[in-house]
């Protein structure tokens, strides 16, 4: 009980404390006061008196801590003491506390920008309550017609019979993506309408920024003209009018009355501009077989994705067997939309975090170099102070509390870097990136670099507070200033450190080596044309206008006709999809083959293309003829194929004049009349995509794209050819403005970004690790400096000090290098799905990445080498 | 110095209760001073030592302390026993005794 009460008064102790410093002090003086008096009443003189008192006292600094550690508890009590000594001793060296925390700040500073990233993108749940329950089906199409195709839209029929079947959805909707024309501010612009059915916002849960989201009913098509505003049109189309709710507004021909706003950070689709009704057209409710809309879900509460998965499997499987014509083979999937929406760059991300985590290994490495030259050079204090009794444990706190100290200074400058280098990287991913706009250095960021700091801290100080507490006090003392750390076991610590920050560089180097030859190999694929002064955009030609098919294709060649009489304009052509954009696969019927159901057939990509469009980009006719302006509607059907089709379909015969059906267009055949090289255009990485081309005059589509070759650059053309197209359609917004090689980068962007960053972190790692090896050489050359005035007195030339060093540096170089690589080649799986062209152990690149470390090495070890060569022989023989 | 010993941790809180019992209120220095001459200067006591040993005991509330004035006009932090340190004092010399007693029959001369 007593012994509880005394521990009880030493916790509180901090609060009301037994003793102030002062007072112990106080009492400390006047007992050397008694001492002294007493001594002198005996005899002694002043001076031996007040030297006897203190040899008794035993050292007053130790008394005072034994006081100390009884008074309060002793942890709390030294680690405020310690923390103000540290931040003193800290002031004292600026130059070194600069160099540590700029090396920290660069480590933290790109975890913390990595992490802000990564808590943004794959941390945070979506925004929207219970966000684990929102859900995205996919069809899952049978793998026979679309091999490598994981996941596929959704048919309407398919989604009714999936919204009726199923019993884990509290909600269920279906939405799909369209282009609106805005008509009545300025000039007309296109805006991105996903149209929703009515559970749509009850599915995410959402709650609008003013006024009221879609709701069911909405989409009766007699109360669907109601649209929802994103934030972001909002403030940027109609100046954040406050009154906006309520207002109409025209969006092609059709008038809506604005409902709602919804606030940017819960839009989804994340870079939709509008939500409206979705109405379907007659029939369309029925189609089973045509697959051109997304699924989101909500699950009940008691229900969880595996259940869902199970139902939709059951429902999925009792379909096929009712409509094998359409659904044969097709199954569904249940995807937690948050993983669905990340699935493309998560793994990367990923990958980008584990490579700041080594830059900032190698940057603590680096800090528990510096940390021991200068524990070596402080071994005479902490001899004196063992000698006069500090604790072990004491001096290990003090120093660690002192490494933290810099670990939270380099944490704060990294957190300041860090703002910057959010916005570097979420512009340069760009589109790439999903959920971009909600990155940002929140809380959580706050406590991960916070521990972050902490952590690097202490881990760099645990190696230098080891080793200079285990040394020999008399040892120190002897050896006097400066030349404690002389011991081949300190050099040891050193040139493992820096072989560990080498290997790790050179592992990050060659992850980043990988991704640009890979980059370089992607930029070496032939994409099947040539996208060199060739601009695309897209024009609509509203069926409200014109109603029928042979009026949109009149107006499309009038386009032609006319941007092809602008100067500098060598060919114009027209497409449905260009090349690395998507577009539509369909079934495919070959005559005088066994008829079977659509759901069987094989599937192609098809696209649709105008006369010429072959030579515009630069596609070769590999057999028949192209295209004519004689293909329109009134005459038949005709298509020409990819080589690629002519091989798989008709094996060792030309194609030409054989017949095909395309079922979910319509139902008549189609002539062969030519053969074309194929293209890309799925992705630079896919094979040879099995392709049908059909003619623009036989399809009467709305929306086109208009692709342009120049015979220069096109960039200054593009006025003169927006100019053609307005004088045929005068109020037609023209989307989408991009020179085909645009398009080419865009469609790797992704890559380049993880490329580039991977490349940035190494190269800062690699910066790191050279900084390692000059540092230790530089005090290898500090600490030699009579070795080396002794070889130069007698005789070396300056060259061979130089030869000295540079191998000196090597070793720990070259060691890293054997390790690195090692690591390197056993991690190269982790690669193998982002790597194209090569593998993951490519000889090239390792080669590449060696040469560059080693030079690197050398180049580090070169100004230690050159300050070697300036000392003065005599100089250091009489300075001992 | 040979002759000399240091006090056994133990036991100095023993002394310390057993020197204020018997001289009453007295400074750190005095009770430092009269534990060495109690011994014949065969003991050392470490102020490094005493310090704590006393600041423990004050928090065990078997002493007490108040600044006062020494007999040469010093100012001086006084102890003075509690009541509950003379009960842990009666209670310490009787385990010591005892202590005494059995080490005594281990080494004093056989009695049958």
């Amino acid at each position: 009980m007593r012994r509880a009460l005394g521990w009880l008064a030493r916790l509180l102790s901090p609060v009301r404390r037994l003793r102030t410093d002062e007072e112990i002090a106080a009492e400390l003086e006047s007992h050397i006061a008694l001492h002294v008096d007493d001594r002198l009443q005996s005899g002694m003189t002043l001076e031996q008196a007040r030297s006897d008192a203190w040899m008794k006292l035993g050292g007053v600094e130790r008394t005072k801590d034994e006081y100390r550690d009884q008074r309060g508890v002793p942890m709390v009590e030294t680690l405020i003491s310690d923390i103000s000594y540290g931040i003193r001793r800290l002031r004292q060296s600026p130059g070194f506390s600069c160099v540590a925390i700029v090396i920290l700040g660069l480590g933290i500073g790109a975890n913390a920008a990595m992490f802000s990233v990564v808590n943004a993108v794959v941390l945070r749940p979506l925004p929207y309550p219970d966000a684990s329950r929102v859900v995205r089906i996919w069809h899952t199409p049978p793998p026979e017609q679309f091999g490598g195709v994981p996941q596929f839209s959704v048919s309407p029929a398919n989604y009714f019979d999936w919204k009726a079947g199923v019993t884990t959805f509290a909600h269920m909707a279906l939405y799909g993506l369209a282009a609106d024309t805005l008509v009545g501010h300025g000039e007309p612009v296109a805006l991105r309408a996903t149209t929703v059915t009515g559970e749509y916002f009850q599915v995410l849960g959402a709650s609008p920024l003013a006024g009221r989201l879609l709701n069911t009913g909405d989409d009766d098509p007699s109360r669907a003209h109601v649209v929802v505003v994103a934030e972001h049109t909002w403030k940027g189309r109609f100046g954040g009018d406050p009154a906006f709710v309520g207002q109409v507004i025209r969006l092609g021909t059709e008038l809506y009355t604005v409902v709602g706003i919804m606030p940017d950070a819960a839009a989804f689709p994340e870079d939709a501009d509008l939500w409206r009704p979705l109405v379907w057209r007659p029939g369309e409710q029925n189609v089973r077989g045509n697959h051109n809309y997304l699924v989101i879900g909500r699950l009940r509460p008691t229900a969880d994705v595996r259940a869902a998965q199970t139902e939709l499997t059951t429902v999925s499987q009792r379909l096929e067997r009712l409509y094998p014509e359409d659904d044969k083979g097709w199954g569904a999937v249940v995807l937690p939309l948050h993983q669905d929406l990340i699935a493309g760059v998560r793994w990367e991300l990923l990958l980008l975090l584990g490579a700041v985590v080594v830059v900032l290994l190698i940057a603590c490495a680096n800090l528990a170099n510096l940390l021991l030259v200068r524990v070596l050079g402080r071994s005479r204090e902490i001899a004196i102070r063992t000698a006069i009794g500090a604790s072990r444990g004491r001096l290990i706190q003090q120093l660690l509390v002192e490494s933290a100290l810099l670990g939270l200074a380099g944490g704060a400058v990294g957190l300041l870097s860090a703002v910057g280098t959010v916005r570097a990287i979420v512009g340069l991913f760009g589109t790439a990136l999903p959920r971009a706009s909600q990155v940002g250095i929140d809380g959580r960021v706050l406590a991960f670099t916070t521990i972050m700091a902490i952590a690097t801290g202490l881990l760099a100080g645990v190696a230098p507070a080891w080793r200079m507490t285990r040394g020999d006090a008399g040892d120190a003392l002897k050896q006097g200033m400066g030349r404690g750390g002389s011991h081949a076991g300190e050099r040891r610590v050193r040139n493992t450190l820096v072989t560990a920050e080498v290997a790790l560089a050179l592992v990050l180097l060659v992850g980043a080596g990988l991704l640009i030859r890979t980059l370089a190999q992607l930029q070496a694929v032939n994409p099947g044309f040539d996208p060199r002064n060739v601009i695309a955009m897209v024009v609509g030609a509203p069926p409200a206008r014109y109603p029928q098919p042979a009026q949109r294709v009149r107006v499309f060649e009038d386009v032609v006709r006319r941007v092809r009489a602008v100067p500098g304009v060598v060919s114009v052509a027209t497409t449905d999809n260009l090349p690395l954009t998507g577009g539509s696969t369909q079934p495919l019927a070959i005559e005088g083959e066994a008829s079977r159901p659509l759901s069987e057939q094989p599937e192609v990509a098809v696209r649709i293309m105008s006369p010429d469009y072959v030579s515009t980009v630069r596609m070769h006719l590999v057999e028949g003829r192209d295209f004519t302006e004689n293909d329109s509607l009134d005459r038949p059907l005709v298509v020409i194929v990819s080589a690629s089709t002519a091989r798989r379909f008709w094996p060792n015969r030309s194609p030409i004049g054989q017949h095909l059906t395309l079922g979910l267009i319509s139902p008549e055949p189609r002539e062969v009349v030519g053969v074309v090289s194929d293209v890309k255009i799925r992705s630079l990485t896919a094979g040879d995509t099995q392709t049908i081309y059909t003619p623009s005059a036989q399809a009467g589509r709305a929306f086109l794209a208009v692709v342009v070759r120049t015979a220069v650059a096109p960039q200054g053309a593009v006025s003169s050819i927006v100019g053609a197209i307005h004088t045929v359609l005068p109020d037609q917004p023209v989307l989408f403005i991009r020179g085909l090689d645009e398009i080419v980068g865009a469609s790797i962007a992704q890559q380049r970004f993880t490329m580039q960053l991977l490349t940035a972190f190494a190269a800062l790692a690699l910066l790191l690790a050279a900084v390692g090896i000059y540092g230790v050489l530089s005090y290898t050359v500090r600490q030699r400096v009579q070795e080396i005035g002794i070889r130069m007195a007698l005789g070396a030339a300056r060259i061979d000090v130089v030869r000295l060093i540079v191998v000196e540096g090597l070793k720990p170089t070259g060691a890293g290098l054997v390790v690195g690589v090692g690591v390197a080649a056993a991690l190269g799986r982790l690669l193998s799905s982002l790597v194209f062209g090569i593998t993951p152990h490519d000889t090239l690149t390792f080669a590449a990445v060696s040469i560059v470390v080693v030079t690197v090495g050398i180049v580090a070890s070169l100004l230690p080498a050159y300050r070697a060569t300036r000392v003065d022989p005599l100089h250091t023989l009489r300075g001992e | 110095m040979t002759d000399t010993t240091d006090v056994w941790r133990g036991t100095l809180a023993l002394m310390i209760l057993k020197t204020l019992d018997t001289m009453g209120p007295l400074h750190g220095y005095g009770v430092a001073r009269r534990i060495e001459q109690t011994s014949g200067d065969r003991l050392v006591v470490h102020y490094g030592t005493l310090y704590p040993a006393l600041l423990k005991l004050e928090q065990e509330g078997y002493v007490a302390s108040s600044w006062g004035v020494s007999e040469n006009n010093r100012k001086a932090r006084f102890y003075r026993l509690t009541a509950a340190g003379r009960r842990q004092l009666v209670r310490e010399s009787r385990e010591w005794a005892l202590t005494t007693d059995i080490l005594d029959r281990f080494f004093g001369p056989a009695r049958s």
